[in-house]
């Protein structure tokens, strides 16, 4: 008998014959599933959609029964949210989220061959061809087609509607707006549009004139995310002044979106674009001694788990290993608990929910257990369910009430909390809290801030 | 009865394998009147024990020239005849910078003088179609070699002999060739490894030289294509992509019985061991069986050879009466599955010839059933309601016989998941093979993949019910999952040892089937009590009882779980079952 346990090694090198994480070949990490089903039994959207065939289906299934040239990818796949809840639950560690990251790109480019080619065919100025390409192409698809490309490059957009920020709001807000992005590009109308920031955590950041404390050996390079730029600098100056309290040197890297959204919508092609620019400039830090420190969950994420598994660009493995989520860091070089103990902090009592992302992490109990030392507030946790959003999964007309039925769940504990604000480091989580409760919902590093910094 | 002769039938063919069924098709499309025999289900014997490998000839373009011609010809017309059984996968003949420059320019020689289409590759070359070979590779051969299915091959050649006329019995083995029951004026020992067997029982002495050979069963594909390593004759040397799979083979082991052979794991070793030096990737690869072959090698008398690997692979057609003065017989010998086709012409050439009928041979133009209509192949995307990667394997093995299988207004869930079979295609498949499951199973793939029928086996059986009764469903759900144990043995390590366990404990400990009552011939358990539902006294404590139930649906429909759990697998043969599994 075979004594040596073959097979024993989760890991394995998927075969990339191209740049184009399209071409990537997960077959063998197909080799890891043994059919449990956990997978299935932890999936939100397949406990509410009986049509969805769930991750097993869309992961290890899948991908066994492809042969090396095929393209035709299940339809289904774009109902997958990306939240990742299989690739955690997973005993046996099935690469599921790298398989439905590399299926959902795959498809797009299957379904849309031609709206690429008429892309890059508009970037040479070949207006014509680009015409050409656009020919023939079902509007539905290039409408749906262009809807999910907005949404995943959401920093593009917000970066223009930030320039006139009240105008934006006042435009996005408007009900007409909402009504024609419902009807013509399939995006409900029955949430409200993010407000933008009159002012953008990078404008404050560079008002102020950049860092206020300097440190040889405690340094770290903030990736601060699309979101709390545009929307709520607030988080972001929070993490600034937090970090300054400790005495870390902060710096705020050039960065793009971290591509998780561009993931969910299987465009990998702009993925690919905004993390070569992340990675580059995120690796030069990391070079000069600089750990990477994220406020959002999803972007560590998207730095520490998908970048590697989806690209092959240099620098990738050490930025992934230097990145780190913002409380996690500090939790690991600084005694929080023991500064938090003794703090008083005015702040309302909190209904915490963990983001699915940040279950990926191990970082789900973090801020329960962080907060649960102050006297002040008190923080519940409310429950392990899934917000539903994930991220632009739930601004999609046809997904809206797959998302609010997910969510139902964690509306219900969240009424049940004593707490009537909301707490969650996912800024799209904090949007669907907001949405389903009407409660005002903060950031963890919001309450540390108010614990310890004077202001 | 023949109306030629007062027989049961004009030729009785020996052997459900590949050359038997192509024999029997091959004589019944010349209006023979053939019944075939055979002791198992359909490719018993060799024929579902073989690589699943289509030659271009290319492994035989050095040794064995004319062998290597017949290949390519019989490649060619299996292609067009058995698409629906065949992949053109291609194939490389991959030389590494250790291996002898002399014999690579020989087999590219080789394969030009025996007209196989050979196309010399760079190292990158071969590495932009197989990117997980070794980094090691100089250069390669590409040929067109191609991936059968033996199984779904013999089916539709029996189906076709049926369609013309002929009679196919499986499960009837041959005890005697003076037998009573089946008179026939001529006799076609096609049983090739077993053909001393069968020769025995008319006194004749056949000397086929019976050699054993190891496949190894990977979950995956880490090849698209035939990966041979260019180098002579030698154990551990292809691995051939079939299906969602690839087997890696062989070795090439004399034995003494067919039958009775020791299965070693150092030959499943070997396979991974020698093989990782071709596609590294293999090494921490997930195995899911293996299982051995006894190849039918015959070589005249007096020939002498030593070594099995130096058999020719040529066919010898052996007519006893010429040969032993036995007459009315003839068996047919050595050879190999590629050239099935071709031996079954000659044969039944000769048969024809004894026979005194004059009709030519129509098997090379004449399409199996299934691949009758090559369009309807391309054409599944959207159809059926099938998810695609279901609907794009459904229809290849279907072939034109998609449409009417497919096609159903019921609910067609997926009973196999690993290899994406359909309730509609397995109830087809039934259809034809009653409640031999594994003839089902040959027929569709179910229960072949990762979990090796632990999530699928008992959905399969319960598609038996109601037509066959709960013991005869029983029985073949036994029958089929101890077909599915017996190659996992060879590959409980890593994954499949996880495989195993759970699908042990799914069937064991949640479906109870090792210690199920409903087993016992005389049940301890009320059953018509339980069945007749609670009495009056039983009506206050209802509440308590309805929620053990577990079967309230709202849609009406039966899902596949509450199949499952419904349906409570069991062991016919409790010991035996038990035994095994440890």
């Amino acid at each position: 008998m075979r004594v040596t346990p073959r097979g024993f090694d989760t890991e394995f090198d998927p075969a990339q014959v191209f740049d184009d994480p399209t071409e990537m070949d997960l077959r063998p990490g197909a080799d890891n599933c043994y059919k449990c089903s956990t997978c299935d039994t932890s999936c939100p959207v397949a406990e509410v959609d009986d049509d969805f065939p769930g991750p097993k289906f869309q992961g290890p299934e899948q991908w066994r029964l492809k042969k090396g040239d095929d393209r035709d990818i299940d339809p289904s796949i774009t109902d997958c949210s990306n939240c990742m809840r299989c690739d955690n639950v997973c005993p046996s560690s099935v690469p599921l989220s790298q398989m439905h990251n590399t299926a959902r790109g795959e498809y797009v480019e299957g379904q849309a061959p031609s709206l690429w080619s008429a892309e890059d065919a508009l970037a040479d100025g070949e207006f014509r061809e680009a015409l050409s390409y656009l020919r023939g192409v079902p509007s539905e698809l290039s409408i749906e087609f262009v809807r999910n490309r907005v949404l995943s490059n959401y920093g593009t957009m917000a970066g223009l509607g930030s320039e006139v920020p009240r105008l934006t709001n006042l435009v996005m807000g408007s009900r007409v707006t909402k009504w024609v992005n419902d009807r013509f590009f399939g995006i409900t109308a029955e949430r409200d549009f993010p407000e933008f920031a009159t002012q953008t955590f990078r404008e404050w950041w560079r008002e102020r004139g950049g860092p206020k404390v300097e440190s040889a050996d405690k340094r770290v390079a903030y990736f601060h995310g699309d979101y709390s730029n545009y929307n709520t600098p607030e988080v972001a100056k929070a993490m600034v002044r937090v970090y300054e309290f400790f005495g870390y040197e902060v710096r705020v890297p050039t960065q793009r979106c971290s591509g998780t959204p561009m993931f969910a919508n299987g465009m990998l092609r702009d993925a690919r674009r905004a993390a070569a620019v992340n990675i580059s400039n995120l690796s030069d830090f990391v070079d000069r001694g600089y750990d990477v420190i994220a406020s959002c969950t999803s972007c560590s994420m998207a730095l520490g788990q998908e970048y590697p598994e989806l690209f092959d660009i240099e620098g990738t493995q050490e930025v992934s290993t230097h990145t780190y989520e913002a409380l996690e860091y500090l939790r690991i070089h600084e005694d929080l608990e023991d500064e938090l103990r003794d703090a008083d902090v005015e702040f309302p009592d909190l209904a915490y929910h963990a983001p699915c992302h940040a279950r990926n992490q191990g970082l789900d109990r973090q801020a329960v257990e962080l907060f649960g030392e102050l006297d002040s507030l008190e923080v519940e946790d409310v429950g392990d369910s899934c917000s539903g959003i994930s991220g632009t999964y739930g601004w999609k007309t046809e997904k809206y009430d797959t998302s609010m039925q997910i969510g139902e769940e964690m509306f219900e504990h969240m009424h049940d909390a004593t707490g009537e604000t909301g707490l969650t480091e996912c800024p799209t989580c904090a949007m669907q809290m907001g949405h389903g409760t009407g409660y005002e919902i903060r950031h963890p590093l919001e309450v540390v801030e108010a614990a310890l910094v004077d202001q | 009865m023949s109306s030629r002769t007062g027989t049961d039938t004009d030729v009785v063919v020996i052997g459900g394998g590949s050359t038997g069924c192509g024999i029997a098709r091959d004589l019944a499309m010349r209006g023979v009147d053939v019944t075939l025999v055979e002791k198992g289900n359909l490719t018993h014997g060799t024929t579902g024990r073989m690589h699943g490998l289509l030659h271009s000839g290319g492994r035989y373009a050095v040794s064995d020239q004319q062998s290597a011609r017949e290949c390519i010809e019989e490649t060619r017309i299996l292609e067009d005849i058995a698409s629906h059984c065949v992949e053109k996968t291609g194939g490389l003949f991959v030389q590494l910078d250790e291996d002898d420059d002399a014999y690579y320019e020989e087999k590219l020689q080789g394969c030009r003088d025996c007209d196989i289409p050979a196309e010399e590759l760079t190292a990158e070359q071969a590495h932009e179609i197989e990117p997980y070979l070794t980094s090691d590779v100089k250069r390669a051969i590409k040929v067109p070699d191609g991936a059968i299915d033996p199984f779904r091959l013999c089916v539709a050649n029996a189906a076709d002999a049926e369609r013309h006329g002929g009679r196919v019995e499986t499960h009837a083995p041959v005890t005697d060739l003076l037998v009573e029951e089946i008179r026939a004026e001529y006799v076609v020992n096609a049983t090739g490894a077993w053909a001393g067997r069968v020769g025995e029982m008319a006194g004749l002495d056949i000397e086929v030289r019976p050699s054993k050979g190891v496949m190894t069963v990977m979950n995956v594909r880490q090849v698209d294509t035939v990966v041979n390593r260019c180098k002579p004759k030698g154990d551990a040397d292809i691995i051939v992509p079939h299906e969602t799979t690839c087997i890696l083979g062989t070795t090439d082991v004399e034995v003494d019985d067919p039958d009775e052979y020791p299965e070693e794991q150092w030959e499943v070793d070997l396979m991974i061991d020698e093989l990782s030096a071709l596609v590294p990737i293999l090494e921490d690869a997930r195995t899911i069986r293996s299982y051995w072959g006894v190849r039918p090698l015959y070589e005249p008398p007096d020939t002498g050879t030593t070594d099995p690997t130096d058999i020719t692979r040529q066919f010898f057609l052996l007519d006893h009466a010429e040969r032993d003065d036995v007459g009315g017989m003839t068996s047919i010998v050595g050879g190999k599955f590629t050239t099935y086709r071709l031996m079954a012409e000659r044969i039944t050439d000769h048969v024809c010839e004894q026979l005194g009928i004059d009709r030519e041979c129509t098997t090379a133009d004449e399409p199996l059933p299934g691949s009758e209509d090559a369009g309807v192949l391309d054409d599944y995307m959207d159809a059926y309601g099938l998810r695609s990667p279901i609907a794009k394997r459904s229809t290849k093995r279907l072939g034109s016989k998609a449409d009417e299988v497919l096609e159903t207004d019921d609910p067609n869930p997926v009973l196999c998941t690993c290899e994406a079979v359909t309730r509609a295609e397995l109830r087809d498949a039934i259809d034809h093979s009653g409640t031999d499951l594994n003839a089902a199973r040959i027929r569709t793939r179910a229960s072949m993949g990762n979990c090796q029928g632990g999530f699928c086996c008992h959905r399969m059986a319960y598609e038996l019910s109601p037509e066959y009764d709960e013991r005869a469903v029983r029985e073949s759900l036994d029958e089929l999952y101890q077909e599915r144990w017996k190659g996992q043995r060879h590959a409980l390590w890593g994954e499949q040892l996880s495989q195993a366990m759970l699908n042990h404990a799914l069937h064991a400990t949640t479906m109870n089937r090792d210690r199920d009552p409903a087993n016992d011939e005389e049940p301890g358990i009320e059953y018509g009590a339980f069945d007749a539902g609670p009495g009056p006294d039983a009506e206050a404590d209802r509440s308590a009882t309805a929620a053990a139930d577990g079967r309230v649906r709202s849609d009406g429909g039966v899902s596949d779980d509450e199949k499952d759990s419904s349906e409570n697998g069991g062991t016919g043969k409790q010991e035996e079952s038990t035994r095994g599994d440890q």
